[in-house]
């Protein structure tokens, strides 16, 4: 039982740091209907932001998060302006084959400015963790969790219960329809951008002094958060919750009680099931084409 | 114009030797060349500019005592991405130059496997880091190794971890590529040879984990007195390092020589004090090693670990053995090789048997609170 408890911790922990870039997909698909490839880069941008903040500068660890989102939320709107725009009116391929491109960009730009070394950047906690019985609780991991579910909560408020929120919904589901009630749909869409990279730069420094800061934590977790959307139904947001969390439990368990070489293999073992039998995933509706 | 019967025949025979002649004139150029593949991007990034500066400070060191037959050496780097299609393309694309004498490949033991067939096709000396024994002894005569084998390293591991140590039951770790698969097969094998130990544990896992969590739960449900590890990346050891520390496995822990180098000291910080490693490079350990380390701080204002000695050893010992050819027939550079006996290398003393493998015995280095400190040097035969 101990044990089932460490392995259900530790999978939530690294299910919420999925979900959480999960929501970046989701934010951006549903408005632009288009997959952004350097979701994950966004994370591992904001991570070597706060350590060119926070360990090269020596500044208080709140300013140094403050000034990496800032600086994710200027890349959100540089992203928008130079890789989403100029194609808008294109089909979705092209855009996804430019995110991809900007993702190798981006990968190479941090490379060149800032080296192949690996950095380390320390939790945000004096203490590492807490023991609580037979279980571990990393800080970090708690401190993942809570902030998830903080998020969580903010998303449902913004979306369903301010102007602000309701026009991006609008925006997402109708771009005609809601340029014709006076919504203005590239505005709504720049703000969309700059909402997922802030969201991707969270997960990514969040997560940074658990993985360190590397060139290539970004795509890692980004294919298991795309994974995610697709379980959890892609566009939904309570969907790419659920489906980072159960990602993050089932390779946890499936590691733990069947192989820790196919770990991997197991994540992407439910998402082929998924796309046979549900592919509209958990909480997705199926689609009808229109006649 | 009309084109007579000898014209035709001098211009076809022209346009088909010229070729040839242009390039056995640039084979014959102002420099020696050896072509280098080193992870320039990707996850060993790090690692390999390491390689490349114990590389280029050989160059500098061979340049500076008169060059290979009379000519100044040059270093030919080609990125290979840290992945094995990217070493196979840098290969390819250095193997073209027709006038590279030898190469130095990986330290990783599976992409060297992967651009095996190539290298066995080109015909040309290999110099390689990758501790794979499998490496030298599957028919490649090409692939010349500047470190000890797995083999050796299992050896050793086994052999401090039982009769220094005095531990007995064993957790194995190691990472499923060629590399973490032969190092943890070659400890299990000595230990099977050592009476009265046993592998309570031989678990593998694959690069690039986030989350080690279940591999040290299986650890400290194994009962196992003592843990050996063979990792890859230094990401990974960071990780599990870590986890190992804040789930409470402290039982004395050997690894491969990735447990002491400098990216992963870096990276596990305090939760790698106390543990044990092999290393093929231990600053302490000889005369040359401390030469080495001196002129590598200066140039990298780091410590030095294998990943630059061994290049360091390569080019030295290959332009050493150039040297002693006289030419740069493939052939006669492989017999130079194979011929050097007591070599005082940054690495140790290098006597390449039949194989081509260089070194044979390994040294035991302890963390003292991040500083490694020299145990002593066992001898495989020993």
């Amino acid at each position: 039982m101990d044990i089932v408890l460490q392995l259900l911790f530790t999978g939530l922990g690294i299910g919420a740091v999925y979900a959480l870039v999960a929501l970046g997909f989701v934010l951006i698909f549903r408005a632009t209907n288009v997959v952004n490839f350097a979701q994950g880069e966004f994370s591992m941008v904001a991570a070597y932001l706060m350590v060119v903040f926070a360990v090269d500068l020596h500044w208080p660890y709140g300013w140094a998060f403050l000034a990496s989102l800032t600086g994710m939320a200027l890349l959100g709107a540089i992203f928008n302006l130079g890789v989403y725009y100029p194609l808008r009116n294109r089909t979705f391929l092209p855009v996804i084959i430019a995110t991809i491109g900007a993702s190798i960009f981006l990968a190479n730009t941090v490379l060149a400015l800032y080296g192949p070394q690996p950095q380390v950047l320390s939790g945000w906690f004096e203490t590492p963790g807490i023991q609580v019985g037979p279980v571990y609780l990393d800080s970090q991991y708690l401190l993942i969790m809570g902030v998830t579910l903080v998020l969580v909560g903010f998303n449902f408020w913004f979306f369903e219960h301010t102007m602000l929120g309701k026009k991006l919904q609008a925006t997402s589901q109708d771009k005609e329809m809601a340029s014709l009630l006076g919504i203005p749909v590239a505005a709504m869409i720049m703000l969309t951008f700059v909402y997922s990279a802030l969201l991707g730069g969270v997960a990514g420094i969040l997560v940074a002094p658990i993985l360190f800061v590397s060139i290539q934590m970004g795509s890692t977790i980004a294919l298991k958060a795309f994974a995610a959307t697709i379980i959890g139904g892609f566009g939904d947001v309570k969907g790419a919750i659920i489906g980072g969390l159960a990602l993050g439990v089932i390779e946890t368990f499936g590691a733990a009680y069947i192989s820790v070489p196919y770990k991997d293999g197991f994540a992407f073992l439910v998402l082929v099931a998924f796309l046979i039998f549900r592919p509209q995933g958990i909480f997705g509706e199926r689609v009808a084409e229109k006649a | 114009m009309t084109i007579s019967r000898r014209r035709f025949t001098t211009a076809l025979g022209a346009s088909l030797t010229l070729p040839a002649l242009i390039g056995r004139a640039s084979a014959q150029g102002a420099t020696m060349k050896i072509g280098m593949c080193a992870p320039v991007t990707g996850p060993a990034a790090e690692s390999g500019r390491y390689a490349q500066i114990g590389a280029k400070l050989a160059v500098d060191a061979v340049n500076k005592a008169g060059g290979v037959l009379g000519k100044q050496v040059e270093l030919i780097v080609e990125d290979d991405q840290t992945t094995n299609p990217g070493i196979v393309l840098a290969f390819s694309k250095l193997a073209s130059q027709t006038d590279i004498v030898a190469f130095l490949g990986s330290i990783r033991s599976t992409q060297l496997h992967a651009m095996s067939p190539d290298a066995l096709k080109v015909g040309k000396p290999v110099m390689i880091g990758g501790t794979d024994p499998a490496l030298t002894h599957m028919g490649n005569q090409w692939y010349f190794r500047f470190r000890p084998n797995d083999s050796y390293s299992g050896k050793v591991i086994a052999d401090y971890g039982v009769n220094t140590l005095g531990k007995k039951k064993w957790a194995i770790v190691h990472s499923t590529d060629a590399f973490g698969t032969a190092g943890g097969k070659a400890l299990a094998d000595a230990l099977s040879k050592i009476n009265g130990a046993s592998v309570a544990l031989d678990q593998g896992y694959s690069n690039q984990s986030q989350d080690f969590t279940p591999v040290v739960l299986a650890i400290k449900q194994s009962g196992a007195d003592i843990l050996g590890s063979y990792f890859t990346f230094e990401n990974d050891l960071g990780v599990f390092a870590r986890q190992l520390r804040q789930l409470g496995v402290t039982i004395p822990y050997v690894g491969s020589p990735s447990i002491v180098n400098i990216t992963a000291l870096k990276l596990a910080g305090p939760a790698l004090y106390g543990t044990f490693g092999v290393a093929d490079y231990a600053e302490d350990s000889s005369a040359g090693s401390k030469a080495f380390g001196k002129i590598y701080r200066e140039v990298a204002k780091v410590a030095p670990d294998n990943q630059s000695s061994w290049t360091y050893d390569a080019v030295t010992v290959l332009c050493m053995a150039i040297n002693k050819a006289g030419k740069t027939d493939p052939t006669a550079i492989r017999e130079a090789i194979l011929a050097v006996r007591k070599h005082p290398g940054a690495e140790g003393e290098y006597n390449f048997d039949a194989n081509g493998d260089g070194l044979h015995g390994y040294n035991i280095v302890r963390n003292e609170n991040g500083t490694i400190v020299f145990d002593k040097h066992i001898e495989s035969a020993s």
